[in-house]
């Protein structure tokens, strides 16, 4: 069968980084295939040369067997090529309708005969047609940001079909979805794949590869280094392809030594920032030497919960204390000092400095211990041992201490946060999605470096909405849903249907399996 | 342009490229300037030899240099510690009319009659002068940051309203309270023990170029080697990330304000003990402003920006050696500042874009190929 379409030995070359290397892929008409790489590994520059957003170096694209060129995304659209970006490219205020006519000229009939007016009520039709004939139940006329992401998402895969994309390229679709949509996206895309459409899906996730791919290619460095059949091979052998080495996706966990209660929070509330109650009441606890993990589908409270619990943003009731001393209203350096240390969320946006040294950022969080005797001059000399102990200590590759933290990889850069933290002996770590965006590697040693942490008697909140790592690491585990705990589960005990019906609204208490929080 | 340019993967920023860009786009605003004197019947190139030779060529030329350089770089400091606490201040005009207001308040009253000594010894006379008009531009400036930290305001509308009010207040000021008896609304001669002491014999170089290099180097001291100079530099960059390492970012807005008011009052404070020598309205012309031009020219770097500052005061004062005696308007040499200032700033296109036309090169040597 004659590929729907290929790449021959791409280059692509950025100032001094080969970011393709002869990279090759074929797609055949029908297939979901997965493209598979560490971050870093050239996965989204391939992709954005067959879109048309980068020019090769060398190399050619062939669609149907015959080359091609695109000067532009606007070219590789026309020729039937679709993208969905990691992040939606959705106009919020705008409806369903709008987003999905949006940049489209004259030649799909999206004006009214003669009046150049645009008829959206024609391609509310066309989009509620397709929308049944693909299973996507979708309301044309609702307004994105009224919608939930799993449901943006489906907008994405309409605004591809209206354009009659055959070759459908999907850059981490799963990356914001509960288990359910994870499957119910899945569903959909091996239900285009049987009309003969060609899906690319990019991602680091071996397990959906498994769940939905015909092939894998894998990448490294640069280069397309194998295509293998999903049959014929395992998640360990992907894994190992993909990193060049045998990783353990399963860690192994001493048994728990739990210690004294370090920090409780009682009828806890916080609202957002347009000022919707996002956390309505939370009791929690953690003790010394244990991970508590709290899991649920993002924008369901824990962000601002964990702001909360470092003092980023105030609470609108209860009380927090740390080792029984009331800390509810004291500032984000005050809980420093009490011994809380925080790795957030956003690494690049929050938890460094990108612009800024190694050396600086290392000492970000705890500037008054690299200063002279009045605190007034900054210590360099201490500085720089300090960062250069961090970086061998953790491993980060690094040229020296003076590169920018910026231009390190994801998991380099989490590496130095998340040592940074630990280096500080804090007595409670607040993680946030520390493996977010990582690949197999680095999450196995940001993984291992929380479990020494847990080990040497420090206590952990782990809040995470990856089953898998949630499952792996916590002791405990909460599941939040709109600002509230559905329940806890002990770690023996969750499986991921459990905690997936959880994540998504539904009590721990119908299930046998869970213990659910009582309230004191 | 999307087909011309393609965005590069990480900026060029080698010291290099940036040296090159940067030279680069001076010489083509240089280049593209000379055409102004054309209809003027000036050798382009013998005007810009005539325009450095009048104001870095003499030793006369280049104390008014230095005098038209001082207010600039203390100007020029003030944005550099305001914008890179990410604090949009804009004020300096303002903060240059309070300051020499102060300064002038000082002199009259801290010197006592004229001609009869100063109050206060020379070794205090200077400092408190000094403090009590950086005081009054931190005050004025501050309550911008506290309008800012407190209630949410819009920093750069503030302090640019704020302009206005400072200089109505001095018209209000040297027509009333402190008018000298006469017709003109100005104040009395500050008495001689006030003015800014000469530096250089025989020209009329003051001691505000020392002010501002001094000021320079306390400002390079604060930015690159001060804890509370890089808790700044951190809320500019990032005020999530100075947030969440402990940094209390209101207080450092609050403190960027202070300093940068401070800095633009002594800008006024020069211009008014070292040239003026008395209060009068419309004393700042604009250099509040130039002075924020000369600190994006210098990149926000403290040191850098006397150089800077020092080139582009030349090329003031030789606009005005220029049309006394070659009847060239000075405007000439304004168009310039401002295409330099444009290309500069446009240079950094090129650092982040890198043109694309890959296509026609590959098109040609296949055509050659073939014809082989």
């Amino acid at each position: 069968m004659l590929p729907a379409v290929e790449l021959r030995g791409i280059v692509k070359r950025f100032a001094n980084v080969l970011a393709n290397d002869h990279a090759s892929l074929s797609v055949l008409p029908g297939e979901v295939h997965a493209l598979l790489g560490e971050n870093g590994a050239g996965k989204s520059t391939l992709m954005q040369v067959l879109y048309g957003s980068y020019h090769a170096d060398g190399g050619e694209i062939l669609l149907d067997g015959s080359p091609v060129h695109f000067a532009n995304q606007r070219a590789a659209i026309h020729a039937g090529i679709g993208m969905i970006h990691q992040d939606f490219m959705l106009v919020r205020p705008f409806t369903v309708a709008e987003n999905v006519v949006l940049g489209l000229d004259g030649e799909l009939q999206i004006y009214q005969e003669k009046r150049g007016v645009l008829d959206l009520a024609g391609a509310s039709r066309r989009i509620e047609e397709l929308s049944t004939h693909h299973g996507l139940q979708v309301d044309a006329s609702a307004r994105i940001e009224h919608l939930p992401v799993g449901v943006q998402q489906r907008v994405e895969i309409l605004k591809l079909l209206y354009r009659n994309a055959r070759i459908l390229i999907l850059d981490e679709p799963t990356a914001v979805l509960t288990p359910q949509e994870t499957a119910k996206l899945l569903e959909t895309l091996r239900s285009l794949a049987a009309e003969g459409r060609s899906i690319i899906i990019v991602t680091h996730k071996l397990h959906e590869i498994i769940e939905v791919a015909d092939r894998v290619t894998i990448m490294r460095d640069g280069k397309t280094v194998a295509t293998v059949a999903k049959e014929d091979t395992t998640e360990a052998e992907l894994a190992r392809l993909m990193v060049g080495r045998d990783v353990l996706l399963r860690v192994r966990k001493s048994p728990m030594k739990r210690g004294e209660t370090l920090l409780t929070t009682r009828g806890l509330t916080v609202n957002d920032d347009r000022g919707n109650e996002a956390v309505r009441g939370i009791d929690l606890s953690v003790n010394a030497g244990e991970i508590v993990g709290i899991a649920g589908v993002d924008g369901n409270g824990q962000s601002q919960l964990v702001e909360a619990l470092t003092g980023l943003r105030p609470v609108t009731g209860g009380q927090i204390t740390m080792e029984g001393t009331d800390i509810t209203g004291s500032t984000p350096s005050g809980r420093k000092d009490c011994g809380i240390a925080y790795v957030p969320a956003d690494r690049r946006g929050v938890g460094s400095v990108g612009t800024l040294s190694i050396e600086d950022n290392s000492v970000l969080c705890n500037l008054r211990a690299f200063t002279g005797k009045f605190g007034l001059f900054r210590d360099r000399g201490r500085s720089r041992s300090h960062a250069r102990d961090l970086v061998a200590r953790f491993g980060v590759k690094a040229p020296d201490i003076r590169f920018p933290a910026g231009k390190l990889s994801g998991g380099n850069l989490q590496k130095m946060i998340l040592g940074r933290e630990i280096m500080q002996h804090p007595k409670l770590l607040i993680v946030e999605q520390p493996t977010r965006g990582l690949d197999v590697g680095a999450i196995e040693g940001v993984w291992a470096e929380l479990l020494k942490v847990r080990d040497s008697g420090q206590g952990i909140l782990l809040v995470s909405a990856e089953l898998e790592e949630i499952r792996n690491l916590a002791d405990r585990i909460l599941v939040i849903f709109e600002g509230r705990f559905m329940g806890e589960l002990r770690a023996e005990d969750a499986d991921d249907e459990t905690i997936g019906l959880m994540m998504a609204g539904r009590s721990g208490k119908t299930s046998g399996k869970t213990r659910t929080l009582t309230h004191v | 342009m999307f087909n011309l340019f393609e965005r590069r993967l990480a900026p060029l920023d080698s010291p290099s490229v940036v040296v090159t860009s940067t030279l680069g786009s001076i010489l083509l605003a240089l280049a593209i300037g000379a055409f102004l004197f054309i209809p003027f019947g000036a050798n382009p190139l013998l005007a810009y030899v005539s325009l450095f030779e009048s104001s870095l060529g003499s030793l006369r030329g280049f104390a008014m240099t230095l005098n038209r350089a001082a207010p600039l770089i203390l100007v020029a400091l003030g944005t550099c510690v305001a914008w890179r606490a990410g604090f949009g201040f804009l004020g300096f005009e303002g903060c240059m009319t309070i300051g020499a207001a102060a300064a002038a308040w000082f002199a009259l009253v801290g010197v006592g009659e004229a001609g009869q000594g100063i109050i206060l010894p020379a070794l205090l006379f200077w400092p408190a002068m000094l403090a009590v008009a950086f005081a009054a531009g931190g005050v004025w400036a501050g309550s911008v940051g506290v309008l800012r930290t407190r209630y949410g305001g819009n920093e750069v509308l503030i302090s640019l309203m704020m302009n206005y009010v400072a200089i109505f207040l001095v018209q209000y000021l040297v027509s009333g309270p402190m008018r000298a008896a006469g017709n003109l609304p100005q104040t009395d001669r500050f008495p001689t023990e006030s003015w800014l002491p000469m530096i250089i014999p025989g020209t009329r170089a003051h001691a505000g170029i020392l002010i501002a290099v001094g000021a320079a180097f306390l400002v390079w001291l604060l930015i690159s080697r001060m804890r509370v100079g890089f808790e700044l530099i951190v809320t500019g960059l990032s005020p999530l990330a100075a947030r969440y390492s402990g940094i209390d970012v209101g207080r450092r807005y609050l403190l960027a304000a202070v300093g940068a008011g401070g800095l633009g009052a002594l800008a006024g404070l020069v211009e008014v003990l070292g040239t003026q020598h008395r209060l009068m309205d419309g004393l700042s012309g604009g250099l509040g402003f130039i002075g924020i031009v000369v600190a994006l020219l210098a990149k926000l770097n403290p040191l850098l920006i006397v150089p800077v500052a020092i080139l582009y005061a030349a090329l003031s004062v030789g606009a005005d050696a220029l049309q006394r005696s070659a009847g060239v308007p000075s405007s000439i040499i304004f168009i310039l500042q401002s295409l330099i200032v444009l290309f500069v700033m446009a240079s950094d296109f090129i650092r982040y874009w890198k043109p694309r036309l890959p296509r026609f090169g590959a098109a040609t040597a296949r055509e050659e190929r073939t014809d082989a």
